[in-house]
């Protein structure tokens, strides 16, 4: 029972670094647009359905593979913005909230038609490592290692260049934004883009863990609101350390109980903190 | 070089200016002053592009720019100094200035510019990575005036620098103005400071419920019994 | 406006004379089906319509649509406890629910999107609750409700009954809604909606007309799944609790227009009849196609139609009249 939580709490912890990756995400968009992407986890879906069809369709090597559904997500999020955002950028946030949502029926039906509801994946071996009773699978571990040194990408991004910066400005004050001379367009479609690329990339790394079917990314969506509203909309720094608690207590609880109850815990500490805090673990700032 | 033509600007149904006409030739120190809420700020808004006028021009060294983006205004050399020195609190000092050079124009000479904005400015030189909320109110006024120099603009627009600061951080901030115009910047002002204005200004509008009431040299506001009264304290 | 008015109250008389001919003129059970589902969702959606045009847009009133479908289905086939009398039950559970969840949130202050997330995990809790009690409620796989027939355990020979059943439920919620709107409690949430604290100097209790218009929400809506449930003889996380569901009725109302009293029932008719064509003509596989049609044409909806399509027509009307006039 012991190597059992144990277990649990290294999966936890590098799939909490995967899922860190999908709150930034989540975090940017929400930081500088100020728009809840509802369709965030159905994203991920869609970028893993890329990769499957590049890779076992068109025979194209998995990691081009791989490559180009980052590329098609990035591409999509730049549609997103351009189709669905723009319109909305001036319009109550309740509408906002409802349009991403409606993406959400678009997305997965369109993944149906496509796709049909089976359960479609890559089947890849990869080896487990061991330590004494402790089993570890390296698709965690490269996941994990992945994630972090995008992070780490995404923050040299944000704070070594103009382009970054910019993205900052326009998160805190996009009115004197404007005023220094950033076009909050172009900031937004690079936000929107850096965006659909992560869910690509995040994607990426589940290919070895998981299979996919239309519903696959509606966990995923409520999953990093959850991670991002524990830790404070917008803030970065909060939505990373919060992927972490909430990745150890869902892969915990998920051992000592089952996946379901696990979810329901998430949740439910969702909800407390919305209540409660709502500014979350960290505060609302970038 | 700016030639604000009868405009009017609404917020919502709201005309916060009517019929207002500005004009400024090149290295002029030109002041507007007026009561709280006369429209002075939004006057400078709207050249900044912010806000957009509903009729009426505006040229810029004999370019439309009301028709523009605030980002291309910047471009096109007009920089803003916003009321109450509005800088990006959770950036540092440092990041503040980089904002400040974000324009085209602006980066290529970012690197020579920051020592010059260092010496004029010594104590955002060490203070350059402690973050812009916590700055003094003297301080962030000076970031503000230090960002709209990194963007290398030919027309400066400052709103009540000297707006809630210590007496002898107004009279640096005067001094600093007085400077600028030897420097060869053109500078469009806006106070409620008057009488400390119009002792650097080439010429000065006044501006009443968002309707120019009164425009003339100093010696021309100082001659007027009404200004005199209700402006200068005289 | 008293012009449109009279329009309005004649058409509305035609429209249920049609109503309660149209099952006896339409012989074909198919098509019955159809209309008793149009109406049922019409009732669900218009219950549902009664938060959300006070600014309290609830994306979790799956939680109410599972408790009103389960209860009643588990306790007839566990115990053979009929559902005349269990329905209510899941009415009461529901209404119970929604005054624990609806406190909390107007406690707290919970206004607009962040009342939205919270009503959306509240519905995804839901939907995992079922499925980790999966051996009592079926899970994901669902659960059939025994067959007897017997009317006594609310199973009629002629299914038009459940059409008629459902026609007296809508009646009755467009008649809720006329009596809300001529009640202070319009007045008085409309405020609120503008400005809680303007609404709370006028001495309004804001919490306290929030919890009665939330309450009969989610009673009605426990209602409209409990009929859902007896009629269809089969629940599921997937079209009876959930996320999916509580969008999909968000969006029936959203597309007719949240604003109006008919606006919910012209957005069900307009989706469930566009699922049920594409689902004849193009097949099952096929559903997902009608689905993103809905989905895009929601969009639009949102983007230019903000107030759905009865209440741009509403709109478009008395501006007319007014010309006239
Ligand atoms: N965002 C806004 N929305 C609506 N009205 C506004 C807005 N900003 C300013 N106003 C109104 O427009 C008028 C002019 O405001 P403005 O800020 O230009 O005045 P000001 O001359 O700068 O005053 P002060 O000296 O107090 O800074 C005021 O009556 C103000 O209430
Ligand atoms: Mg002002």
């Amino acid at each position: 029972m012991f190597e059992q939580i144990l277990m649990a709490l290294i999966n936890g912890i590098l799939l909490g670094g995967v899922l860190a990756l999908l709150a930034f995400g989540l975090n940017l968009i929400f930081g500088v647009v100020k728009i809840i992407h509802m369709a965030y986890g159905q994203f991920v879906m869609l970028g893993f359905y890329f990769i499957y069809t590049f890779h076992t369709s068109w025979h194209i090597p998995l990691l081009l593979a791989m490559a180009l559904g980052i590329a098609a997500m990035g591409l999509i999020g730049i549609l997103t913005q351009l189709l669905v955002i723009n319109p909305l950028l001036n319009a109550p946030r309740l509408n906002q909230l409802l349009a991403l949502a409606s993406l959400i029926i678009v997305v997965e039906n369109l993944a149906q038609v496509i796709w049909g509801a089976d359960y479609r994946g890559i089947p890849l071996s990869m080896p487990i490592i061991q330590f004494g009773e402790i089993f570890i699978r390296s698709s965690f571990l490269i996941a994990f290692i992945g994630a972090i040194v995008t992070l780490w990408f995404l923050y040299l991004f944000l704070n070594r260049t103009y382009l970054g910066l910019g993205i900052r400005a326009v998160a805190q004050d996009l009115e004197m934004a404007k005023g220094m001379g950033i076009n909050p367009k172009v900031i937004y479609y690079i936000t929107l883009m850096t965006g659909g690329a992560l869910s690509g990339l995040v994607a990426a790394f589940f290919v070895p863990i998981y299979t996919v079917h239309p519903h696959f990314g509606a966990s995923f969506t409520l999953m990093a609101f959850v991670i991002v509203v524990f830790g404070g909309m917008g803030n970065l720094m909060g939505g990373f350390i919060s992927a972490f608690i909430i990745g150890i207590v869902t892969s915990v609880t998920a051992v000592l109980s089952s996946k379901e109850v696990a979810d329901i815990v998430a949740l439910l500490m969702f909800i407390g903190m919305m209540m409660v805090r709502p500014e979350g673990l960290l505060g609302t700032e970038s | 070089m700016l030639n604000v033509h009868d405009i009017n600007v609404f917020y919502d149904e709201f005309q916060a200016l009517e019929s207002v006409t500005v004009k400024i030739e090149k290295g002029q120190t030109v002041i507007v002053v007026g009561p709280n809420g006369a429209g002075k700020s939004t006057l400078l808004r709207t050249i900044a592009g912010l806000q957009k006028p509903r009729r009426g021009s505006i040229e810029f060294e004999g370019h439309r720019i009301d028709r523009m983006e605030a980002h291309q205004i910047v471009e096109g050399g007009i920089s803003l100094v916003p009321e109450g020195g509005r800088v990006f609190p959770h950036l540092t000092v440092m990041d503040n200035l980089k904002v400040g050079s974000y324009n085209k124009g602006a980066r290529p000479i970012a690197k020579q510019r920051l020592p010059q904005i260092f010496q004029l400015f010594p104590v955002l030189a060490d203070r350059r990575n402690q973050r812009a909320g916590s700055l003094s109110g003297g301080e962030r006024q000076m970031l503000a005036i230090a960002r709209s120099l990194m963007a290398q603009p030919r027309l400066i627009m400052l709103d009540e620098p000297s707006l809630g600061l210590a007496p002898l951080v107004v009279n640096m901030v005067f001094e600093f103005i007085k400077s600028m115009k030897q420097e060869g910047y053109t500078v469009l002002l806006v106070e409620q400071n008057a009488n400390k204005a119009l002792k650097v200004a080439d010429y000065a509008y006044l501006i009443e419920s968002g309707k120019m009431v009164f425009e003339g040299k100093s010696e021309d506001f100082d001659k007027n019994p009404y200004i005199k009264t209700a402006y200068l304290g005289l | 406006m008293q012009a449109i008015n009279k329009y309005g109250f004649y058409g509305q008389i035609i429209l249920l004379v049609v109503l309660v001919m149209l099952p006896f003129i339409i012989t074909s059970s198919y098509l019955n089906h159809i209309m008793t589902l149009i109406l049922l969702w019409s009732f669900v959606a218009t219950a549902w319509a009664y938060m959300a045009r006070f600014g309290m847009v609830s994306l979790g009133h799956g939680i109410f649509l599972g408790i009103g479908a389960y209860f009643p289905t588990m306790m007839f086939n566990y115990w053979s406890f009929t559902p005349w009398i269990g329905i209510w039950v899941g009415v009461a559970i529901a209404v119970a629910t929604a005054a624990v969840l609806g406190y909390a949130c107007f406690r707290f202050g919970l206004l607009g999107d962040y009342f939205a997330l919270v009503t959306l995990a509240v519905a995804e809790v839901s939907a995992l609750t079922i499925m980790a009690f999966r051996e009592t409620t079926g899970g994901s796989l669902g659960y059939t409700l025994r067959a007897t027939g017997k009317i006594s355990d609310m199973q009629f020979s002629d299914k038009r009954v459940y059409y008629f059943i459902a026609l007296i439920l809508l009646i009755g919620a467009v008649y809720i809604w006329r009596r809300i709107d001529r009640s202070p409690i319009r007045l008085a949430l409309t405020a609120i909606e503008e400005s809680e604290i303007a609404a709370a100097s006028l001495g309004v209790s804001v919490i306290r007309y929030k919890m009665m218009i939330t309450l009969l929400s989610a009673g009605l809506t426990a209602l409209g799944g409990a009929l859902y449930a007896q009629y269809v003889t089969y629940v599921s996380p997937d079209t009876i609790a959930g996320v999916g569901v509580s969008l999909s009725v968000c969006f029936k109302a959203i597309l007719g227009g949240m604003f109006t009293v008919l606006g919910p029932f012209v957005g069900s008719t307009i989706i469930v009849a566009l699922e049920e064509y594409v689902r004849i003509s193009m097949g099952a596989s096929f559903l997902g196609l009608s689905q993103i049609i809905f989905g895009i044409s929601l969009l639009i909806m949102i983007i230019f139609l903000p107030k759905g399509i009865m209440g741009s027509m509403s709109l478009a009307i008395s501006r007319k009249l007014n010309r006239i006039d």
